[in-house]
C-alpha cells in the first residue's frame, strides 16, 4: 500500500477535467432543460390559469344572461299570457253576444213564425167557420149568412129605435161597413129600415177588408155590430187552450 | 498479485508510464462523458424526453436531492463536484465485473487525490461562501485552544474518506481474485454482485460525507446552527 504522488496529480487533473466534461454536457444540458420545461410548464400553468379564469368570467356572464333572458321571457310569457286572456275574454264576450242576438232572433223569428202560424190558422178557422156557417144556412134554410145578418140588424133596430135616436144626436148620416159589398137587395132593405126608424138620416156602405164577417153601424157616437168577430175569438181562445194542452203532454 | 492498479504500467508515451489507475480513470471518464454527449446531444425543451434522458434526469435529480437534504444554501457548483464524485465513484467501481478490469478506486492514489480534492473544496467553498475571515475564523471556534484539534479534524477527515473508499474497493477487488483462483465458478460471480452492492454503498457515502464536510464550512450551516 504506497501512493504514487504523480498518479495522484494524475487523477486530480483527471477529476477536475471529468468535472468540467460532466458539467459541459451532463449537469448543464440537463438541469437547464428542466428548467426550460419546468418554465415552459409554468407558462402552460399560467396560461391555464389565464383560460380558466377567462372562462369563469365568460361562465359567469352566460349565467347572468341566462338568468336575464330568463327573466324577460317570464315577463313576455306573462304579458302573452295576460293578452291571451285579454283576447280569450273579448272573445267569450262576443261569442256570447253573438249567441244571444242569435238565440233573440230565433226567438223572434219563432215567435213571428208562431203568429204567422196563428194567423194562418185563425184564417183558415174563420174561412172554415164562414164557409161551414153558409153552407149550413144554405142547405137548412137557403138563406145567406149576410141576408140573416141584415135580418138579425134590422129586427133589433126596430126594438132600438129610441136608443138610436138619441145617440144620434145631431148626426144625420149612418155608415155601414161590411167586410164585402152588401148586395144590392139587403142594401135596401137595411136603408128602409133604418130610415123608417130614423127619419131624414142618408145611409152610406162602406166595405173594410180588414173586418170582420158581419155588419157595423156607426150612428154618431154610437156603434152597433153583427160581426162573427167574438165567434173567431173565441175560437182562437179554443186554438189556445189546445196548443197548450199539447205543450203540456209533451213536456210531460 | 499486485494489490493496487498503480503496479500495472499499460503502456507508455514518450518515456512516460501509464498505469492501469490513469487508463481505467480515461476509460471511466471516457464512458461517463460519451454517455453523457450521446444522450444530451438533441436536448430541445418542444423534444420530449426518451428512456434515456429520463434515467439520467432522474440520477441528476436525486443526486440534487440528496444535496438539498443536506445542505441548506444549495449550489450548482455543488453538485458539479459532487456528482462527479459520485458518478465517477459508481462508474468506477461498476466496472469491476468487466474481467479484467482494475477499478481506480482500488488504487490509494486515487482515493487519496479524492479526499484532497474534498479537503481542498471545504475551504474553497467555505471561503466563497463566507469570505476568508468568516472561514478561518470557524477554526478558532469555540475558542483558540481549539484551533489545533479543529486543523487536525480537517486533516483526518479527508484520511479517512480516502483510506475507507481504498479499503473498501481494493479489499473487494483483491478478495474477489483470490477467490477466483481458488473457486473460479461460483464465488466470483457472488463477490461481484457484492462488490457492486458496496462500490455503490461506497459511493454514495463518499459523496454524502464529502457534501456534509463542505456545507458544513458554507455559509448555511452557520446560519442553521445560530438559528437552532
Amino acid at each position: 500500500m504506497s501512493i504514487d504522488w504523480i498518479t495522484v496529480a494524475a487523477q486530480i487533473a483527471n477529476f477536475l477535467v471529468l468535472v468540467w466534461l460532466l458539467k459541459r454536457f451532463l449537469y448543464r444540458p440537463i438541469l437547464d432543460g428542466i428548467d426550460a420545461r419546468e418554465q415552459q410548464i409554468t407558462e402552460r400553468m399560467s396560461e391555464a390559469a389565464r383560460i380558466r379564469a377567462a372562462a369563469a368570467a365568460a361562465a359567469a356572464d352566460h349565467k347572468a344572461q341566462i338568468e336575464k333572458l330568463q327573466a324577460v321571457r317570464e315577463s313576455v310569457i306573462e304579458e302573452v299570457r295576460a293578452a291571451a286572456k285579454a283576447e280569450r275574454d273579448a272573445l267569450l264576450v262576443e261569442a256570447r253576444e253573438r249567441l244571444t242576438q242569435e238565440q233573440l232572433a230565433w226567438q223572434q223569428e219563432r215567435l213571428e213564425e208562431a203568429r204567422r202560424y196563428r194567423a194562418d190558422l185563425q184564417h183558415t178557422g174563420v174561412a172554415a167557420l164562414l164557409s161551414l156557417t153558409r153552407k149550413a144556412l144554405d142547405d137548412l134554410s137557403g138563406e145567406t149568412l149576410e141576408e140573416r145578418i141584415v135580418a138579425r140588424a134590422t129586427s133589433r133596430l126596430l126594438a132600438m129605435t129610441d136608443d138610436l135616436a138619441a145617440a144620434a144626436g145631431d148626426s144625420r148620416e149612418v155608415v155601414v161597413t161590411t167586410r164585402e159589398p152588401l148586395p144590392q137587395q139587403l142594401r135596401k132593405q137595411l136603408e128602409s129600415q133604418l130610415v123608417a126608424a130614423l127619419p131624414d138620416i142618408g145611409v152610406q156602405f162602406l166595405t173594410d177588408p180588414d173586418q170582420s164577417p158581419g155588419l157595423l153601424l156607426r150612428l154618431g157616437a154610437a156603434q152597433l155590430g153583427w160581426t162573427v168577430a167574438k165567434y173567431i175569438d173565441g175560437l182562437q181562445t179554443m186554438l189556445d187552450d189546445m196548443s197548450r194542452a199539447n205543450k203540456n203532454t209533451d213536456a210531460l | 498479485m499486485n494489490l493496487t492498479p498503480d503496479d500495472i504500467i499499460v503502456f507508455s508515451v514518450g518515456g512516460v508510464a501509464l498505469n492501469a489507475t490513469i487508463v481505467s480513470t480515461w476509460i471511466v471518464m471516457a464512458l461517463l462523458t460519451g454517455g453523457s454527449m450521446l444522450i444530451t446531444r438533441n436536448l430541445r425543451p418542444e423534444v420530449p424526453p426518451d428512456r434515456w434522458r429520463t434515467t439520467l434526469e432522474t440520477i441528476v435529480l436525486t443526486i440534487q436531492g440528496q444535496i438539498d437534504e443536506i445542505s441548506a444554501l444549495p449550489d450548482r457548483r455543488l453538485l458539479y463536484f459532487v456528482g462527479t464524485l459520485f458518478l465517477f465513484i459508481v462508474m468506477s467501481n461498476a466496472l469491476m465485473v468487466v474481467p479484467g478490469y482494475r477499478p481506480p478506486t482500488a488504487s490509494l492514489s486515487t482515493t487519496v487525490a479524492l479526499a484532497l480534492l474534498v479537503l481542498l473544496a471545504v475551504p474553497i467553498f467555505g471561503i466563497g461562501s463566507r469570505g476568508v475571515r468568516g472561514y478561518l475564523r470557524s477554526y478558532l471556534e469555540p475558542n483558540i485552544i481549539m484551533l489545533p484539534f479543529n486543523i487536525i479534524g480537517e486533516a483526518s477527515r479527508g484520511i479517512s474518506l480516502a483510506v475507507r473508499l481504498y479499503g473498501n474497493v481494493m479489499s473487494g477487488a483483491v478478495i474477489a481474485a483470490i477467490l477466483l483462483g481458488i473457486a473460479p465458478i461460483f464465488f466470483p460471480v457472488v463477490m461481484d454482485m457484492l462488490g457492486l452492492l458496496t462500490g455503490v454503498i461506497q459511493a454514495y457515502i463518499f459523496a454524502i460525507l464529502a457534501t456534509v464536510y463542505i456545507s458544513s464550512a458554507t455559509a448555511a450551516s452557520q446560519v442553521a446552527k445560530e438559528q437552532s
